[in-house]
């Protein structure tokens, strides 16, 4: 079985938000809320004019220990054989315990308004008909069919390197191990399944 | 690094952690008196009922704040999410109190003849395993009260509620509020023994408060210590005027003076009524004030 990973390339990330505009055309996220399943974050720091740009795209870890599994009383949270979480939308609550759970803040609520909004938008193609919590999905559905996830497809720099973290021959793996990429707040012990090289 | 106020659970989300513990405690402190020191049966009948309606609202502002209310069953799945162990020990709360409380209400004139619905049987047995309906009662309030804190400490990145020590100051909390309202309640009560029970309401409630501090002094020094978002979020409360003046003051402080002092110099006469009745009330708004200002300075630690 593939243990599917991410390695993000903070040294070619340009903030171009195509990531962003591609998921939320493949995943019918409600961008009119201004909610991604993955997301740049753009923020500026020091002061001028020594002021630097910081771009950090992010989206959900699929930690091998996962928090939000844990908080979700449903089960509606569950993780597939290879290693990615996904969301039962019939089980989902929404009791937002995983949101409040998560530490990378990757979910979001998919509301009564939103779901009310993707139907008229999608018609019969909305895959969204009732109110749950969402997030990223590693694009299972596109990943099954052999192709990488909506956002990595897209990427113009090629910042986002998608593949099997236990194939020693998947880049992946090799930056995984490399000690170059690292994940957000290994400190938690969440062990996540997205790496990161610094800029 | 940046903190960010977690924009999840809100006052409603407060006021069931409130209304929660304080039905659980409720039952389970009048369920212990009721073992150790022989309660008046009207006044404990309208305590657990009055306990299993804060429950009931609480948990009623808890399905209004879901996405899907209506799947609530289906949160019977999972054994590792507290919430799972919330639903059973509510249900569990519940099914105790109904036991405990339909041969208490035996003692009220009106209602015996709705109790005497149930057949004899059953009733008997209900009275026969009354003190044992007791015991497990007041296991299933402390359950409750207990779960209200390890709910919200089950979030690794936001520091301030991932600590033991809140789940403590939460059921520490939960029982003073119990105990708050039983004070209350005994004031009302016409027994001949009520003010027996008040001073030993008062007594314990002043214990827990003094607890209560305790707590958090080690609580909030241990955030101020730790150099993560429970620091910003200690130092935020510290500037709530609400929370230093309305909890800390009102809330702890007012209460414990005004109890310490009926304790040593109040013969609990009925001119000394309205102070024990204000000082329970500021209890239980203390109670509130806590969770929703705890709920509130709840920061995430984004690596962002």
């Amino acid at each position: 079985m593939a243990r599917y990973g991410m390695v993000m390339d903070m040294r070619a990330c340009v903030g171009c938000q195509a990531c962003m505009a591609a998921c939320s055309m493949e995943n019918q996220t409600p961008y009119w809320s201004e909610k991604f399943r993955t997301h740049v974050e753009d923020s500026a720091h020091g002061e001028y004019p020594n002021v630097r740009r910081e771009l950090l795209p992010r989206l959900c870890m699929h930690c091998e220990n996962t928090p939000c599994l844990s908080a979700c009383p449903t089960g509606a949270t569950y993780k597939t054989e290879d290693g990615i979480v996904r969301i039962n939308y019939d089980r989902c609550i929404g009791c937002y315990a995983c949101m409040i759970a998560c530490p990378y803040d990757a979910r979001y609520p998919y509301d009564g308004d939103d779901v009310e909004k993707a139907e008229a938008l999608y018609g019969s193609d909305c895959s969204h008909t009732m109110p749950h919590v969402d997030k990223c999905s590693f694009c299972e559905h596109r990943v099954k069919s052999g192709l990488e996830p909506a956002c990595a497809a897209t990427c113009p720099t090629g910042a986002r390197i998608f593949g099997d973290l236990d194939d020693p021959n998947s880049e992946v793996h090799k930056l995984s191990v490399s000690g170059i990429a690292r994940p957000l707040r290994a400190e938690l012990g969440t062990s996540p399944k997205v790496f990161y090289i610094p800029a | 690094m940046s903190f960010v106020h977690q924009e999840v659970w809100h006052w409603q989300i407060a006021t069931y952690l409130f209304l929660g513990g304080l039905g659980g405690a409720t039952f389970a402190i009048g369920a212990i008196l009721h073992l150790f020191e022989g309660c008046d049966r009207k006044m404990l009948s309208i305590a657990v009922l009055s306990g299993m309606g804060f429950m009931g609202i609480g948990t009623i502002f808890l399905l209004a704040d879901m996405l899907q209310p209506m799947k609530a069953l289906y949160a019977l799945t999972n054994p590792s999410s507290w919430i799972f162990w919330g639903v059973i020990f509510i249900n569990f709360y519940f099914l105790m109190a109904t036991v405990y409380v339909i041969p208490l209400l035996r003692s009220w004139p009106k209602l015996v003849l709705i109790v005497e619905i149930i057949p004899d049987p059953i009733l008997d047995l209900m009275e026969r395993f009354n003190r044992l309906a007791a015991l497990g009662g007041s296991a299933a309030g402390f359950l409750v009260a207990i779960y209200t804190g390890l709910l919200i400490s089950a979030a690794p990145a936001i520091s301030f509620w991932n600590t033991p020590a809140l789940p403590l100051l939460f059921v520490i909390s939960a029982f003073s509020t119990g105990a708050a309202y039983l004070l209350l309640l005994s004031t009302f009560s016409k027994n001949d023994y009520a003010h027996k029970i008040s001073e030993k309401l008062e007594q314990l409630d002043a214990g827990l408060i003094v607890t209560e501090l305790i707590i958090l002094g080690a609580y909030f020094n241990f955030a101020f210590f730790l150099p993560t978002g429970a620091r910003a979020s200690a130092a935020e409360l510290f500037e709530t005027p609400f929370f230093v003046f309305g909890f800390m003051g009102a809330g702890l402080l007012l209460p414990l003076a005004i109890e310490t002092y009926s304790i040593f110099f109040s013969k609990h006469s009925k001119q000394s009524a309205g102070v024990v009745i204000t000082a329970s009330l500021l209890v239980l708004l203390g109670g509130f004030l806590l969770r929703y200002y705890v709920l509130h300075a709840g920061l995430y630690q984004y690596p962002w």
